[in-house]
């Protein structure tokens, strides 16, 4: 197995193969990115907010173009608040107001009241840009792995060792 | 010949294969042929290039954020689908499976280039095309035996065999002899991973065609009758 | 397939593969089921505005809209095996006074939510937020059937709102050319989440009805009867 490594040449195809692998991971995730305009095109559920609809650990697939119509009432967007760092998945339930202007409430289905109370203070509305991305699919359950790798650190660790072992090892 | 003592799984197809490719290089850089490093070279220019790019594109976006650098990353990613495909291109038009490409030290300067199919693929090229079962140069224990090995190849690409023409004449006795030593079980395994050794050698300047010692891949399975 | 964690290795890579397979399937049987909802009636009963505050240490008063309406719809073809909940909501739009803004007037400005309601399919019951009598009534209504055929028709009379709605200016008196309009969302288990659409597509048909006549909001209510 180590002898591979004894070619400089050969070292270098394995280096290689295994940068490329999780180089070619990200750039799928940043054509992604590319393709639906929206920094994080797929972001897994923390809260149980919108359930029943979405529930701990769900993934969801986002869009944020605005090819044939504007973000409307009823749909569900994912919106960064000012200084706070974790996205907010919840449905729209007013707009005042087209255009990158409009004024936009949002609600989690399953809380009794709106959002004002999340936005940054003083903040009454969001508008389109605090937006990055409408919900278009889902997918149940699989994103928990990375609710258990940010619970559970060392886990992270780990698993990035094992792979990089298991690919710097071997050929083909 | 430094890897004839290392020991290796008879089971794992990829691993028969790399020992097998990595005794080609030993063994003809020993006769003096010059090796050429060009296809390899290519391929890790691509390969790092692609990297590169996925590099610089990870750092402006870990600095910038998305919505200011997208047009750039857009850039990056059409690049790298760019790269990547020409690197996957490369390995199956251009390289083939070639392990060995170099020149040999007669007069002719002659170029010898030896491809090994893929364990499951089986392609016929040009030249010389012969099939040989891997238990002629692995024991049952999965060591590497050099000498059926280079009399393989030295028998089989007349370039080879001009240069070592003591491994030619082994050739017709070697692999008899040692043949015994396999238990029936590590025959039957190997057997069923027999249609993976394929040598193929290209030979450019040679009519290789005439030479031609394509023995067919029954063969093992008469002798293992015996 | 020469030692454990190869074979650990491919059997993971085939069950994954398996899995997005039939998951992939499940996704695109949505659209081979047809869809045909249609709202009987949508109308509203009583339309009043009150005045009040948007919360409670708030000094601020605004005008609020308080909307009641009677519903009769169906859309139990919604339910298929693949949906989780179906959320159903009533909005009023209504577009901004001229004087406002120059744009047409034919373009809605203002959508509010004034009502909705979740409709869990019975494979989705035991998620619903409901108090336990409410689930067993629910899961009761459902024992044995994977869909259940009375999910999905609503029959509500003088129905009072969630939401009081109001607009950004505090304003919202004497408004001209609301509307009420029926709304869905089908939440699928996996897949494409979907809304009511205003042209047929494939075997999906746009929802029928689902828009009230044009009404206008009356001046404020006497204080007395004014509660929020």
């Amino acid at each position: 197995m180590f002898s591979s490594l004894q070619n400089p040449r050969q070292a270098a195809a394995q280096l290689m193969n295994f940068g490329l692998i999780l180089s070619t991971a990200f750039m799928m995730w940043k054509g992604l990115s590319v393709i639906t305009d929206s920094p994080s095109p797929i972001v897994v559920v923390l809260s149980g907010s919108m359930e029943p609809a979405f529930q701990r650990g769900d993934l969801l697939v986002l869009w944020n173009r605005n090819l044939y119509s504007e973000t409307n009432v009823g749909e569900i967007v994912v919106y960064n608040v000012k200084d706070k760092d974790i996205p907010i998945v919840h449905r729209v339930v007013r707009k005042f107001g087209i255009g990158p202007d409009a004024k936009l409430l949002t609600k989690g289905d399953n809380n009794l009241s709106d959002d004002t109370e999340l936005y940054a203070r003083g903040q009454d509305y969001l508008v389109r840009k605090d937006i990055i991305g409408s919900v278009v699919g889902f997918i149940p359950f699989v994103g928990y792995v990375t609710i258990m790798l940010s619970e559970h650190p060392w886990l992270k660790t780990a698993m990035l060792g094992i792979m990089g072992l298991v690919v710097v090892l071997q050929r083909e | 010949m430094a890897s004839t003592q290392e020991k290796i799984t008879v089971y794992n197809l990829a691993d028969l294969k790399n020992t097998s490719d990595d005794a080609i290089p030993n063994y003809l850089n020993s006769l003096k042929f010059s090796q050429s490093h060009r296809l390899t070279d290519v391929r890790l220019a691509l390969g790092y290039a692609a990297f590169v790019v996925a590099g610089a594109c990870f750092l402006w976006d870990y600095k910038l954020g998305f919505e200011s650098t997208k047009y750039y990353t857009a850039a990056a990613v059409a690049l790298y689908t760019l790269l990547n495909g020409a690197l996957t291109l490369w390995i199956f038009y251009v390289e083939k499976g070639a392990v060995y490409e170099g020149t040999a030290p007669d007069a002719d300067r002659t170029t010898i280039r030896i491809t090994t199919a893929t364990p499951s693929a089986t392609e016929e090229l040009r030249n010389t095309v012969l099939t040989r079962p891997f238990t002629e140069w692995f024991d049952g224990a999965g060591h590497f035996v050099a000498a059926p090995f280079q009399a393989m190849l030295a028998s089989s690409i007349p370039v080879v065999g001009r240069l070592d023409p003591k491994r030619v004449a082994a050739a017709a006795t070697e692999t008899s002899s040692f043949e015994s030593k396999y238990s029936a079980e590590i025959l039957q395994a190997l057997e069923n991973a027999e249609s993976a050794a394929e040598v193929i050698s290209t030979a450019t300047s040679v009519d290789a065609a005439a030479t031609t010692t394509g023995t067919p891949a029954k063969k093992g399975g008469k002798r293992r009758k015996a | 397939m020469y030692s454990s964690i190869v074979r650990a290795q491919n059997s993971f890579g085939f069950f994954t593969t398996v899995v997005f397979v039939v998951a992939s399937l499940i996704a695109v049987s949505d659209l081979l089921t047809p869809r045909a909802p249609a709202v009987g009636t949508l109308k509203t009963t009583n339309v009043q505005v009150v005045r009040g505050r948007p919360h409670y240490y708030s000094s601020k008063k605004e005008e609020y809209a308080v909307i009641k309406f009677s519903l009769d719809a169906d859309l139990s073809s919604l339910f298929t095996w693949n949906t989780k909940q179906v959320f159903v909501y009533v909005t009023a739009e209504w577009p901004a006074t001229p004087a406002v803004t120059g744009t047409p007037s034919n373009t809605t400005l203002n959508q509010a939510v004034i009502w909705d309601t979740i409709i869990t399919a019975p494979s989705a019951d035991h998620l619903a937020n409901i108090g336990p009598a409410a689930l067993k009534k629910l899961q009761k209504s459902a024992a044995g059937k994977s869909i259940d055929p009375s999910r999905g028709k609503l029959s509500i009379k003088n129905q009072r709102p969630k939401y009081q709605i109001t607009h950004p200016s505090g304003k919202i008196a004497e408004t001209d050319n609301v509307v009420l309009k029926l709304h869905y969302n089908v939440q699928p288990w996996v897949g494409l989440l979907t809304w009511n659409q205003d042209v047929d597509i494939g075997l999906w048909k746009q929802l029928k009805g689902g828009l009230s006549k044009k009404f206008s909001l009356p001046a404020i209510k006497k204080k007395a009867d004014a509660k929020v």
